[in-house]
């Protein structure tokens, strides 16, 4: 893929309006992370890309309209992680990552072997090694987000959209989880876009982030590029008054942190 | 999905398959031997009388406990697997009040007992094919409008029902009408049977080939979606193969309650996931409940009861034992 343009996206639930007109493009080789506070539109605005939702205005996958796209063809190009999987019935892990393929998949065709290895390599690269048999409802949340990242990866897709896929997950299980999307979109021919709530984790893994805020688009930042005062000034409109902290590791690397400023006063 | 790799899981499931199938085998044996004419192996090959008895009576009988049930349950496991509800039943798009409406026009306005499958047959598919046209008007597709159609069409079916009962001549075409409404296999006839069993195979084949598709559909439905699933499609094409299953088995019997809902939850009681074992598990249990209460029905009284006394009387505690069961789980 080279990007994927949206242009004048509104879309809402049942005749009310939650995403208004928004447009922005997503560059391939890029994480795009979308803040805002609850009830933002966040969610809407993945799931009417993903074309769940009934919209009006147009997204474009390098000049592909992806509404006019059949499920299986666009299922090939985008892969989407929702908050939580309505999955309810009793099904291993594996079989929850081979669900994955299948796009790639006749009607009536089975998984080959290859695409179970595939799939077992997947649980185990996302961080459940040997957890193939293990009942998908019997894991934890985080255990089932991981789950359906794996599923997603191994579908082969072009763009993966993922909601909150931090939400459940624990410290390390976050960092491995953007870690992956930051390798997934390495090559510069795949690209990411997710909603997050946790601002210090999209600031140090997003390449760039679309600030939301009432269902209108707040601003693009590119937290790598930008000025510490340009990002706190964005991230101001929707959080109230923030500043920005860098820290460094014991590995030299340097993090944004973001303080909410009536929590802890900042002095230069 | 099938099993990944060989592997532990796969022995105890195939001995489960192979012990579930020789249940189903014993007690289609038993079927086609107790009765209140008593037949014995060699008295079938012998005696003309046994062999009438066991050709035009007996055999029917025992397929149709075999056949029926297992198609019954193979159809409740999909049914709440597309619903994505334990509770989902065959009656829950409104086939079972559409045959039962059918069946007491057949007993009030047609002679002979194949009319009166044709009939029930018919006024099943009708019930099916209103849900699913009543369904298709909600252009979200969404599962639950199916539901409500169900609802709408069963209270349709029902008032129908009500409407021929008070036509119905108390003496004789009033009690036909409960008495098939309460189900039994006595009434099933060998020239009603091939029809009705190779719609049911033809169904039930059609279901085993889409049982992944099936699996999918168990996601939400923009999840699945985005799977690559035709979700509205796909949804009526398996729920159309399921429900006609259901009316070419509801069409000879009458009503069995329970086999539908009681026979997945056994199977995965027993066979943990989803895959193509639980559902093959599924169907066997199906035909094991219905031949074991099938058999009972004809066996405990001086008069033949109705099976859906037994299916209720063996169901009702289970459903209890897996709601204390779910209980204790959360």
């Amino acid at each position: 893929m080279k990007q994927l343009q949206v242009s004048h996206l509104t879309a809402g639930y049942h005749g009310r309006e939650v995403v208004h007109d928004l447009s922005f493009t997503l560059p391939a080789g890029q994480v795009l992370g979308v803040l805002g506070a609850n009830g933002s539109g966040k969610t809407t605005l993945i799931k009417a890309i993903c074309g769940i939702l009934p919209h009006k205005g147009q997204c474009t996958l390098d000049g592909r309209v992806l509404e006019r796209l059949r499920p299986k063809a666009l299922a090939r190009l985008c892969g989407y992680i929702p908050q939580r999987s309505g999955l309810s019935i009793e099904l291993s892990a594996l079989d929850v990552v081979l669900m994955g393929f299948n796009p790639h998949l006749g009607l009536l065709q089975p998984p080959t072997p290859a695409m179970r290895r595939a799939a077992s390599a997947m649980l185990e690269r996302v961080g459940l090694p040997g957890r193939d048999r293990e009942s998908y409802l019997t894991l934890s949340e985080g255990q089932k987000q991981l789950c359906l990242l794996a599923r997603a990866l191994a579908g082969g897709a072009e763009l993966l959209f993922l909601d909150e896929p931090e939400s459940a997950l624990d410290l390390r299980a976050r960092h491995r989880t953007l870690h992956l999307l930051r390798q997934f979109t390495a090559q510069g021919d795949r690209a990411v876009l997710l909603s997050l709530h946790d601002p210090n984790l999209a600031l140090n893994f997003c390449d760039a982030l679309l600030l939301v805020e009432e269902g209108r688009g707040a601003g693009l930042v590119h937290p790598g590029t930008d000025s510490d005062e340009t990002l706190t000034a964005a991230l101001s409109r929707i959080y109230g008054p923030v500043c920005l902290r860098r820290c460094t590791d014991d590995n030299g690397q340097s993090h944004l942190v973001m303080l909410k400023e009536e929590d802890v006063p900042c002095s230069p | 999905m099938t099993p990944s790799t060989t592997s532990p899981t796969r022995r105890p499931e195939a001995v489960l398959l192979s012990a579930a199938a020789l249940l189903v085998a014993a007690l289609a044996v038993a079927s086609l031997l107790v009765g209140k004419y008593p037949l014995t192996v060699s008295g079938i090959f012998q005696d003309e009388m046994q062999r009438q008895v066991f050709l035009t009576l007996r055999l029917p009988r025992a397929l149709t406990g075999v056949c029926g049930g297992f198609a019954l349950g193979v159809c409740g496991f999909v049914y709440q697997t597309v619903f994505r509800n334990p509770l989902a039943s065959p009656d829950i798009i409104g086939v079972s009040s559409g045959a039962s409406a059918g069946a007491a026009a057949g007993i009030l306005f047609l002679s002979g007992a194949a009319e009166i499958t044709l009939a029930a047959f018919g006024g099943a598919l009708a019930a099916v094919l209103l849900a699913l046209g009543l369904s298709a008007l909600d252009r979200r597709g969404q599962s639950g409008t199916i539901v409500l159609a169900g609802i709408a069409v069963h209270a349709l079916a029902q008032t129908v029902l009500m409407a021929l009962k008070l036509t119905a001549d108390p003496e004789r075409e009033l009690a036909s009408i409960e008495y098939w409404i309460m189900g039994s296999l006595n009434g099933v006839k060998a020239s009603a049977l091939p029809v009705n069993l190779a719609i049911c195979a033809l169904c039930v084949a059609a279901l085993f080939a889409l049982h992944r598709q099936v699996l999918l559909l168990s996601a939400e439905e923009g999840e699945a979606r985005m799977l690559g699933v035709n979700v509205t499609a796909l949804r009526l094409l398996v729920l159309l193969a399921a429900t006609l299953a259901v009316a070419a088995v509801v069409s000879l019997t009458g009503l069995v309650s329970f086999v539908g809902l009681l026979a997945p939850h056994a199977a995965r009681l027993v066979c943990k996931g989803s895959r193509l074992p639980t559902l093959v598990l599924s169907g066997l249990c199906g035909s094991a409940l219905l031949c074991a209460a099938d058999i009972l029905a004809r066996s405990v009284a001086a008069t033949e009861l109705p099976v859906s006394i037994f299916t209720s009387l063996l169901g009702a505690p289970f459903l209890v034992f897996l709601l204390v069961r779910e209980g204790r789980r959360t």
